[in-house]
């Protein structure tokens, strides 16, 4: 049984856990669920020793363990898979299995031994192998999980933790996957299920923790408890609307309200942007391939697919950082295209400068600022005051760094940027990733307004409800290739199907 | 004529293979080393220095690498535990070692150091083999660190690509975070990487003022630890290449003085430039860093 | 609400120089000398020599009287232009070690033409001179500067390669083209009079090019933090991806600034020329180009810090001198010094920072930024 108990952990302006109790016992799987920004990945990382609580202890099995060890806790018993798989990508399948469990034992670490040991537990799963020698990062983000996962296994562990698996697990990898799950819950394991996705949860999960805004709401019976009751525990207060996700109180409704509120007519208005026939082959395989469509002025197109079918490269090239292998970007008038990068702490900020430079990282905002070569310091800082009012974004002041604001705040502040720049085309790459429900009808609200006013936005998301809430038009990216979705076409399992390369 | 231009070519490619292993090790870690330099200098004057005061030679290369592990030691502590930018602490190396050398060879031997000369190395010559034609004197009768550098190149590639310390460095090069969680224990990866580096580089610098010359002057090391760095990324980061790598460089200073012998009209400067100028086109036309490990230079802590 | 958070960050603007971050941050510089200071003390004891005595020698080497200072001020000077070079090279990450070779075909190109001006008017010859030493410099610079754009050469190599290549070249020079006509000596005819500067309160060397170097901390100071070039170097220095994302010429910039930081060297390679040697020798910098880095990294990379940094540092070699001759002390202990200096100052700029790296390490946002030069740089 592991347990931890008044886990308490800050970072700088946050207390991001408050502390929080947690008891999973074996033979059990135990869905963690919270709004984004709730502290669930921070939790999990402090089980899988990649952080250290700032207080709290943590028992597995009646044994205290000393936390800020990935290491220790492998010992333990305690294995994480996270979002992001943490594999070596220039060496090979085997080479990483050989270096988790099956290449354990004194002097064998060999991989082509490791990956024999590997394979009757890959069959159990029904998991396919990639060929031999290939490397890493010529496999598929399917086959990158799996692998991953694998390696956890070999692990032997007592605790498995899985952070957001199925993000990138096509929709009909799923049955299987939960199936595995339920199989390890057989072999006595404690799996811990980390999930925004209540549905899931509810489907495979014995006992639920809902984590708000760093304390436990609640711990619940899977069978005790529903979807919508889960929803108003993560997000609080008294419920007036009912139904799965929604909200609960004044100011979060009065958001949606006003979100519902902006109509706009689709596809009026000439065209902003074409796409004619883009290719782009790197790392010895087609990123996109073929991609043709075009955006009119107005239009929310939505881009629907698993992370890593080529969403990046797109975005790379219409932000200018690739040329195309072949094929054109051409954008239709002068007003700027402005971007919106999916990682936003890599590619869309700069942390150590100030919040008013990262602002004048926009070419809009910066050339408004500049005069004769002379960057105005004071009239940029005043600017980004009021952006900040503006876009209420937290933060100590336009001339604070940016690593002090929280997940959310930066990504408000991307947003803010982009819109700024009065654009004529707005791409945004998963935009409402670790925003809060609030925080994220009031960037569909922005949206929506800014394709009432005129503009084209191409809205690249994993998530199926966004897409189908905003999209006026709708494609599915799938392995590089767009499949567009006719209007009629758009019910959710079609569009899995999709997705996974199936239909 | 020819005979001793292979000669000399394997002689001054010597200090460069065993320098450049050692930098292979390192950057498969993770690692920058721009502080190579300062280690082979380091290496070459207490080396001579040791092996000057004790009469014994063996004294004088264990006094070499003791030096050069001992300032590798100092830029562990700052690129590993400290994770401060390898850049600069690899420069502030080579200026410590630049000032280290300077001031105890004033120290000790005044302002000419004409006395400080020993007994180099012996040319062991490896019997019937180096009589062969051509070939013969280059490869069978050269100083024992040229043996040990040769022998080195197949040995170092076998362990970086098959051996569990080898996949080990290189997980530690690839993916610090993973490795740490894996249990690998990068910073002691890093440490040992650069440990052995130091023992490699104190020899390379001995064999500089102990065996292909028998006196130091200062300055000794003349770029040689740069062009090291320049080894590796032209050898593309594996043993064979950093041999081959070696080898033209080797070459080129080697041609350096067999055409000032030949007595030409060109500015022996134009000589002496040839090896830097070199090396500049070889990272130009195969410089690329697509093959580095992708953890090569950026700073790691662990959390 | 909205205006309490405005007063209250105009409030925290006003206080910020007090509070106890920006002190710390003034403070460790000082803090790194003096534990250097104290591991040299080590070093000298075990020289033999005594430390307090060697300290004693250096202050009154450097500072002693009034000829021994205008010469602290007159070292100062060329690592000013060095600095500087630095200082704008790492700002925008561009690691460029070459300030030496920059510095010497600056120079090659000021004493090559110098001679020549002969009948040009004092202020034009002299403009000539350091606008040939910015063109020497920013070539030399440049080039590696494109070869790193074009050809991704790592420039820690390259620029070191042409420190060796340009010393070279310099050699060749003054054996061979530009050697003095009487051919005794190898050094380069003397420039025209009227391309020198002048030293002013004989005999001591004082010059205007020391008002050169701080007119051109100045502008390195206006143009880094006030112009958009500037703000576009400074963020592709700190996070290459993003600025490419946001569409900065990454590859202009590179080449721009290493050429811009070839040409402050290649100005200060001039200036010694113009003012000092007033020709060419075999030697013509005795590792400023080095000694530059540790000088712009206790200036935490700020322009305006420079001057003050380099004082220091010119302080040491000047009062190094006497310090040979007093206790047997070889100058290259001054090398020990810089080295000690830029060693303590980033092992300090890692112990205080790893507190940061927690403040914006947050849960599954994967940003392992370790403390970097770039982290402590100074900000206007």
């Amino acid at each position: 049984m592991i347990e931890a108990v008044g886990i308490t952990r800050r970072f700088a302006h946050t207390l991001a856990l408050d502390r929080v109790d947690f008891r999973a016992r074996p033979g059990e799987i135990h869905a963690l669920v919270g709004e984004n920004g709730a502290g669930k990945s921070t939790l999990i990382s402090i089980f899988a020793g990649r952080l250290k609580a700032d207080a709290g202890t943590l028992v597995l099995d009646g044994t205290a363990l000393a936390g800020g060890s990935a290491h220790l806790a492998l010992r333990a018993g305690i294995v994480a898979v996270y979002q992001s798989p943490m594999l070596f990508e220039r060496m090979s399948w085997e080479e990483n299995l050989a270096l988790g469990g099956f290449g354990a034992g004194a002097s064998h670490r060999d991989p082509a031994a490791a990956a024999e040991r590997a394979r009757p537990l890959a069959a159990r799963l029904g998991f396919d192998l990639p060929p031999a020698g290939t490397s890493v990062e010529h496999c598929s983000i399917g086959e990158r999980v799996r692998l991953e996962i694998l390696r956890a296994l070999s692990f032997d562990p007592r605790v498995l933790i899985l952070d957001e698996p199925t993000g990138v697990l096509a929709p009909t990898e799923l049955a299987p996957f939960l199936e595995l799950l339920r199989r390890l819950r057989g072999e006595g394991r404690i799996v811990i299920l980390v999930t925004h996705k209540l549905g899931e949860a509810l489907a495979v999960a014995d006992r639920v923790t809902v984590l708000r805004h760093g304390r436990v709401a609640a711990e619940r019976t899977s069978s005790a408890t529903s979807e919508s009751e889960l929803a108003r525990l993560m997000i609080g207060e008294i419920d007036s609307f009912g139904g799965a996700g929604s909200i609960s109180n004044a100011a979060d409704a009065a958001a949606i309200a006003r979100t519902s509120a902006v109509s706009f007519a689709p596809n009026h208005g000439s065209q902003a942007l074409a796409v004619e026939n883009l290719t782009l082959e790197g790392d010895g395989r087609r990123i996109l391939e073929n991609v043709d469509f075009s955006l009119s002025a107005g239009e929310i197109m939505g881009i629907a697919g698993v992370d890593g079918n080529g969403q990046g490269g797109l975005v790379e090239i219409l932000a200018g950082i690739h040329s195309p292998t072949s094929g054109h970007v051409r954008v239709m008038h002068d007003r700027p295209l402005a971007v919106i990068p999916q990682n936003r702490d890599l590619d869309g900020l700069i942390l150590e400068m100030t919040l008013w430079e990262n602002l004048m990282l926009a070419r809009s905002l910066r050339r408004r600022f500049t005069r004769r070569g002379w960057l105005h310091r004071s009239q940029a800082k005043a600017y980004c005051g009021d952006v900040l009012d503006q876009f209420r974004i937290r933060s100590a002041g336009a001339s604070s760094k940016a690593f002090a604001l929280s997940g959310g705040n930066r990504q408000r502040l991307a947003v803010a940027r982009a819109l700024a720049g009065n654009p004529g085309v707005l791409v945004a790459h998963d935009v409402c990733r670790g925003l809060d429900v609030r925080a994220t009808a009031e960037v569909h609200r922005m949206l929506k307004e800014f394709a009432a006013a005129g503009g084209a936005v191409l809205l690249i998301s994993s998530d199926l409800d966004e897409l189908l809430a905003l999209s006026t038009s709708l494609a599915v990216i799938c392995r590089g290739r767009l499949h567009p979705v006719a209007q009629h076409d758009r019910g959710a399992e079609r569009i899995g199907l999709l997705m996974s390369g199936v239909a | 004529m020819l005979e001793a231009f292979l000669a000399s070519t394997i002689a001054m490619a010597t200090p460069i293979l065993l320098a450049a292993l050692g930098e292979l090790i390192v950057e498969r870690s993770g690692v920058l080393n721009i502080g190579i330099e300062g280690a082979m200098l380091v290496g070459a004057f207490f080396g001579l220095t040791a092996a000057y005061f004790s009469g014994s030679i063996a004294m004088g290369l264990l006094a070499a690498c003791a030096a050069a592990v001992a300032l590798n030691a100092i830029l562990a502590l700052l690129v590993v535990n400290f994770a401060v930018n390898q850049v600069v602490a690899g420069t502030a190396i080579d200026i410590l070692a630049l000032g280290l050398t300077g001031v105890f060879y004033r120290r000790f031997f005044g302002l000419t150091g004409s006395a400080f000369t020993i007994t180099p190395m012996r040319m062991i010559a490896i019997g019937p083999l180096a009589r062969i034609p051509l070939i013969g004197p280059a490869l069978f009768d050269q100083s024992a660190l040229v043996y040990l550098a040769i022998a080195l190149v197949p040995i170092i590639a076998f362990v970086i690509s098959q051996t569990r310390y080898g996949l080990e460095l290189r997980a530690a090069g690839e993916r610090p975070e993973a490795a740490d969680a894996l249990g690998l224990g990068v910073y002691r990866i890093r440490w040992q990487a650069l440990l052995i580096a130091g023992v490699l580089s104190g020899l390379a610098g001995a064999f500089l003022t102990m065996s292909y010359t028998n006196t130091f002057i200062e300055g000794i090391s003349a770029g040689r630890g740069y062009v090291a760095l320049s080894v590796v990324i032209v050898g593309r980061w594996n043993a064979w290449g950093v041999a081959a790598a070696s080898l033209l460089f080797g070459a080129a200073m080697a041609l350096q003085f067999a055409l000032q012998a030949a007595g030409t009209a060109i500015p022996y400067q134009f000589f002496l430039a040839l090896p830097y100028v070199m090396t500049i086109a070889a990272l130009a036309f195969m410089g690329g860093q697509a093959d580095a490990p992708s953890a090569l230079g950026e700073p790691y802590l662990r959390s | 609400m909205t205006t309490a958070r405005k007063v209250s960050s105009r409030f925290a603007a006003v206080f910020a120089p007090l509070t106890g971050a920006r002190i710390m941050a003034a403070i460790r510089p000082l803090a790194a000398i003096a534990i250097a200071a104290l591991i040299i003390s080590i070093v000298l004891i075990a020289l033999g020599a005594s430390p307090l005595a060697v300290f004693a020698d250096l202050w009154q080497g450097a500072f002693g009287n009034w000829l021994a200072a205008t010469d602290t001020l007159v070292k100062t000077t060329p690592l000013i232009f060095t600095g500087l070079a630095i200082a704008i090279a790492f700002q925008g990450a561009l690691w460029n070690i070459g300030a030496d070779g920059q510095l010497i075909v600056g120079a090659m190109a000021a004493g090559a033409i110098g001679p020549a001006l002969g009948g040009w008017p004092h202020p034009i010859a002299i403009l000539t001179m350091l606008a040939l030493g910015a063109i020497g410099g920013a070539l030399w610079g440049g080039l590696a500067g494109w070869l790193r754009a074009r050809r991704e050469v790592n420039e820690v190599i390259c620029t070191i390669m042409l420190n060796f290549v340009a010393a070279q070249m310099l050699s060749w020079a003054v054996h061979g083209p530009l050697m003095e006509r009487s051919r005794s000596f190898p050094q380069s005819t003397m420039i025209a009079p009227n391309a020198q500067l002048a030293f002013y309160f004989q005999p001591s060397r004082l010059n205007c090019g020391m008002i050169v170097a701080v007119l051109l901390a100045v502008a390195c100071n206006l143009m880094l933090f006030h112009s958009a070039v500037g703000f576009e170097l400074r963020a592709l220095g700190r996070n290459r991806r993003a600025s490419a994302f946001f569409g900065l010429p990454i590859r202009r910039l590179t080449v721009g600034v290493m050429a811009l930081s070839g040409a402050l060297a290649g100005i200060g390679g001039a200036v010694q020329v113009s003012a000092i040697t007033h020709r060419l020798f075999e030697t013509m910098s005795p590792g400023w180009g080095y000694e530059a880095i540790a000088v712009a990294l206790v200036a935490r990379l700020n322009p305006l810090a420079i001057v003050p940094a380099a004082l220091l540092f010119g302080a040491l070699d000047n009062g190094s001198q006497a310090m040979q001759r007093a206790h047997g002390v070889s100058p290259e202990l001054v090398y020990i010094i810089q080295g000690m200096v830029i060693i303590v100052l980033v092992a300090f700029d890692a112990v205080a920072s790893s507190g940061l790296r927690d403040a914006f390490f947050g849960a599954g946002d994967n940003v392992t930024a370790a403390p970097d030069v770039m982290a402590e740089a100074g900000d206007a």
